[in-house]
């Protein structure tokens, strides 16, 4: 799990308060705003292809393709090598947004929801700008929309309004979206999954295990009010849950201990599971700047092969 | 404090109800959506320091409303001890009405109101001040303010209840508005004046009525009454034994109808909306004896109804009265009618075309002119004038008309029987007729010359004062400009005593003229009716004329219109003589020479006025409106303005009733609830105020502090 430097960062100016940021109606200005900042930023492709950029020599075994034979090296020192490569330029990029009512909560003048949808345009935007393409798929207990992953500018604005859609959903069933998404997203890339994961996980970890093992680069950002992190209430009440219209009267004050705990009991249950799936997990709070969730997934794109290899035992990305 | 409706204050139990909804508000209704409750166990309802504080003054707020709302309902009062303690009221002035009209005979009402009238008497305190009064058409006082102040206290019911003995329900009507009218301003004279003994402090006034309050009674008056302020009025029915009463009224008969074959009476027999019974007899009463005479006319008429029932007069019996037979109060039971008679009067023309009758002359037209049919039937019998005059048929005439000059001893002959009472028209067509004119007046010449018209000569003036002329006296029929006269006489009657002018000619010449002799009287018309002489024969106005001339000349029949007890009866202007009306009990009046109207009709029965000529009898019976004995409604004095106040008990109140009245009169005048509700819309205004201010700063601090 990443840790969240918000406070400095705003305070130092170089994030944007994101209550003044979603005061901004338009959800591109608001993508545009966080993405300028990391304009600069790179990271690799988990593709090994044709491209300027050469990455590492392998020894040549019978049945490779002659045509990356370093043929100069064979001149020089009679020893047969292959040359591999990265590229920059091919990255394919899923971004699976969570659309469940649980979503539409949000005691900081705007929903997760609505942040949910920052988050994954500011992405959308970054990697448009690098050239990367950028395919979208938002949820509830089904999926919604599916854009596949293209780089266009009009994709791009495609991908911007269908993230602008009022969320309809009832349930958060990460479970048979994300099997859908599996059988949507054939090739290998980016995956990152923006929800609050409130719902049991036991089945998450099959299906997120069906997307890693098809060698997807999956990170999860698991959005959450303030008030679910800390259940800070004004005052006692009924609460409805959003999803499933249930009620129940809370005082915060008498409940508050037992709910943290429960809450971080889930929490780690879904880090555990992440760290067991080579899954990058990132817990953002809705009052936490952007541009801190965008650096952490930077970051880890920039470590991503290790950290992939060093979950999955060592085995190597296949070569294209 | 007392309460006027104490059951009310149970409303105050209300008050449970916002501790109940305070109560249930700590368990708050407002739901809060929430993202997931995967983690969130329930807990049990607690109750922050700071709502309750906040709640507690909204609660007894509410509180205090409810229990202002129903302490207003109960109508509160303060006890005052003046009001209460009865010992201790402040003296009363009451005046005392007691019906006695007509239907007050009923049995047992004048009883009961008299006993009800003692009975009040007894009760007042010497300090209050008493009047009785009676009244039916008009009031009357029978014990004054000063009789009863002026009377011992010991002796004043015994002043009261004898005054009472002596009077008896009259034949009257109830003419319940003039009656209160007159009441309340005699009970208003004199209350703010502080004689001696005047109370210090001021106490009720009232009028108390008592009466049967029947339907009949006439209230129309009463709404163009002031009531004086402070005043109150009282109003003690009494119950007769029999409910519903059926009466008899005499339907006038228009002369134009009458016939001279059959003389019929119509009477009508008018059933009160309260009778319990619709079958009744009606015939003539036996001028001997209780029964009918000959068969009786069996009529069915429901309550509330009435019919009219024809009557033929029988012949050759003098019948005066008319009687119903089947309803319990015989008041009204009777009706005297004065049947239609048929009489013939002769009239006697002299003129110089009595032989000849001439379309163009003037005989032709007052044949045609008199009426030959109906009630009065006119014998005209002409001779010339110039011949000698049969003295049986002068005698018999009781109308002379002259068109011609007159023989000497005709002129001396006419003057005697004018002397005697007849009545002569003289209008010759020429001066020259006119010779004979200065023996008819007894003078010795009366100057009379033709005056030359141009073109024709109008009626300037036509003094409807007199007798003959009064028919005329409605602006409708007063027009006589579209009558033209053709030639006229200048006849001087300056030198003639008692000579009268009734009408005179544009140029200022008398037209007609009235010359007094004896008990008689001579009419000189200064023109002809002939189309010769005027248009007047062709005229609307000459028939209306001759007819006055002859009900002047005596030969009309007595008046055919039924009068009410109370009604002035018209006396004939008969000279200087004195007139004797004879009463229905037999007596005889004497009425003074001038006084046209006889009043003292007093009770229902036939008037007979003798004035010289033939008596007229005039029939008087009991007001219609008497036999409506419906009980009518106290609502309706109270919608004409009178200030009912309360409708007092039959009998005399317990003190429990009593003090319940004084009760109620103590909170109606202090109206305490008005001020209960204000505070209650007070107290929930600041509720309000206090409740949206509570909110406010609620979500204020909700949306600040998450």
């Amino acid at each position: 799990m990443s840790v969240m430097g918000s406070q400095e960062a705003v305070a130092q100016g170089r994030a944007m308060d994101p209550k003044v940021l979603m005061a901004l109606r338009n959800l591109e200005w608001r993508a545009r705003v966080v993405v300028e900042g990391f304009w600069s930023g790179m990271h690799r492709s988990p593709y090994h292809g044709f491209s300027v950029e050469f990455t590492e020599y392998r020894e040549y075994t019978p049945g490779d393709d002659l045509r990356y034979l370093d043929w100069r090296l064979l001149g020089r020192s009679d020893r047969h090598f292959i040359k591999r490569f990265e590229d920059e330029t091919n990255l394919r990029c899923h971004l699976l947004v969570d659309r469940s009512r649980s979503m539409d909560f949000g005691s900081t003048g705007y929903t997760k929801a609505a942040y949910a949808a920052t988050l994954a345009a500011s992405m959308a935007y970054l990697l448009h700008g690098q050239g990367d393409a950028t395919g979208l798929l938002t949820f509830d207990e089904t999926v919604r929309d599916y854009l596949p992953a293209r780089h266009r500018r009009t994709h791009l604005r495609r991908l911007l309004l269908a993230l602008e859609a009022a969320s309809g959903g009832r349930d958060t069933d990460l479970v048979a979206p994300l099997q859908r998404a599996a059988e949507i997203i054939r090739k290998r890339g980016v995956v990152v999954l923006i929800s609050d994961l409130l719902a049991p996980v036991d089945r998450l970890e099959r299906s997120l295990q069906v997307l890693a093992a098809m060698g997807h680069e999956v990170t999860l950002f698991q959005v959450l009010d303030p008030v679910e992190l800390t259940l800070n209430l004004a005052q006692a009440g009924w609460l409805e849950d959003v999803e499933t219209g249930r009620l129940l009267y809370v005082d915060p004050e008498q409940a508050r201990a037992r709910y943290r705990e429960r809450f971080e009991e889930h929490t780690a249950h879904v880090r555990r599971m992440c760290e067991r799936l080579g899954i990058l997990l990132h817990r953002l709070s809705t009052d936490q700047p952007l541009e801190v969730a965008l650096a952490a997934f930077l970051r880890d794109r920039s470590r991503m092969p290790r950290a992939v290899r060093r979950a999955r035992g060592g085995r190597a990305a296949g070569v294209a | 404090m007392n309460f006027l409706a104490p059951l009310f204050l149970a409303g105050a139990a209300a008050v449970a109800l916002p501790i109940l909804f305070h109560l249930v508000r700590r368990t708050t209704r407002e739901r809060m959506p929430f993202s997931s409750l995967l983690f969130l166990t329930q807990t049990p309802p607690r109750v922050t320091r700071r709502n309750r504080i906040e709640d507690l003054l909204l609660l007894a707020l509410r509180c205090l409303a409810l229990v202002l709302l129903a302490a207003g309902f109960a109508r509160p009062f303060l006890r005052d001890s003046t009001l209460v303690d009865l010992s201790d009221k402040p003296p009363e002035r009451v005046l005392h009405l007691v019906d006695v009209s007509a239907s007050m005979r009923r049995a047992g009402l004048w009883e009961a109101a008299r006993e009800r009238v003692e009975t009040r008497v007894r009760e007042a305190s010497p300090a209050d001040e008493v009047s009785v009064w009676v009244f039916d058409v008009q009031a009357r006082p029978l014990v004054t303010f000063a009789e009863w102040g002026a009377t011992p206290a010991g002796s004043r019911a015994a002043l009261v209840a004898g005054r009472l003995r002596e009077t008896q329900p009259g034949w009257m009507g109830t003419h319940l508005d003039d009656a209160l009218a007159t009441g309340a301003e005699a009970l208003a004279e004199g209350s703010t004046g502080s004689g001696a003994g005047a109370p210090a402090r001021r106490g009720r006034q009232r009028v108390v009525v008592v009466t049967d309050l029947q339907e009949g009674a006439r209230l129309e008056r009463l709404p163009a009454f002031d009531w004086p302020k402070g005043m109150e009025l009282a109003v003690e029915t009494v119950k007769p034994r029999h409910a519903g009463n059926a009466g008899l009224q005499w339907v006038a008969e228009m002369s134009e109808s009458a016939s001279a074959t059959q003389a019929v009476v119509r009477v009508r027999v008018v059933n009160s909306s309260d009778a319990t019974q619709g079958r009744f007899e009606v015939g003539w009463r036996a001028p001997t004896g209780e029964g009918f005479l000959g068969r009786a006319e069996e009529v069915l008429v429901p309550p509330g109804q009435s019919r009219v029932v024809p009557l033929p007069v029988p012949a050759g019996a003098a019948v005066d009265r008319v009687m119903l037979r089947g309803d319990e109060e015989s008041f009204d039971n009777e009706v005297h009618v004065v049947p239609p008679v048929f009489s013939a009067v002769d009239v006697l023309y002299l003129g110089s075309d009595a032989v000849t009758e001439d379309p163009q002359q003037a005989l032709f037209f007052l044949r045609k002119a008199l009426p030959v049919a109906g009630r009065l039937s006119v014998r005209l019998t002409a001779a010339p004038a110039r011949a000698a005059l049969d003295p049986a048929r002068l005698a018999a005439a009781k109308l002379v008309v002259v068109t011609d000059s007159l023989p000497e001893a005709t002129a001396r002959a006419l003057r005697a029987e004018v002397e005697r009472g007849k009545t002569v028209v003289f209008a010759p067509g020429t001066a020259e007729a006119y010779g004979g004119l200065g023996t008819l007046l007894g003078v010795a010449e009366v100057p009379v010359r033709e005056a030359g018209l141009r073109r024709y000569a109008m009626l300037a003036s036509v003094d409807t004062r007199h007798p003959v002329l009064a028919v005329f006296a409605d602006p409708r029929f007063g027009d006589f400009t579209k009558i033209h006269f053709w030639k006229h006489r200048r006849v001087d009657l300056s030198a003639v005593p008692g000579a009268r002018v009734m009408a005179s000619f544009d140029s200022g010449d008398v037209a007609w003229a009235e010359v007094a002799a004896g008990q008689g009287r001579v009419l000189i018309l200064a023109s002809g009716w002939e189309p010769a002489e005027s248009q007047f024969g062709l005229s609307t106005k000459f028939v209306p004329f001759f007819c006055a001339v002859l009900e002047y000349a005596g030969g009309a029949v007595e008046g055919a219109k039924p009068w009410t007890v109370g009604d002035s009866l018209p006396l004939p202007e008969v000279g200087t003589g004195v007139r004797t009306v004879r009463l229905p009990s037999g007596e005889r009046s004497e009425v003074a020479a001038g006084v046209t109207r006889f009043a003292a009709t007093l009770a229902p029965g036939i008037y007979t006025v003798e004035a010289g000529g033939p008596a007229l009898r005039h029939a008087v019976n009991v007001e219609g409106a008497e036999s409506r004995t419906a009980p009518g409604a106290l609502e309706s004095l109270e919608s004409l303005g009178a200030p009912v106040r309360v409708q007092e008990a039959e009998s005399k109140p317990d003190p429990v009733a009593r003090e319940q009245l004084a009760a109620v009169e103590t909170e109606s005048r202090q109206k305490l609830w008005r001020w209960l509700i204000a505070a209650t819309l007070g107290v929930l205004l600041v509720e309000s105020a206090i409740a949206a201010w509570s909110s406010r700063r609620m979500q204020y601090e909700r949306e600040v502090v998450p």
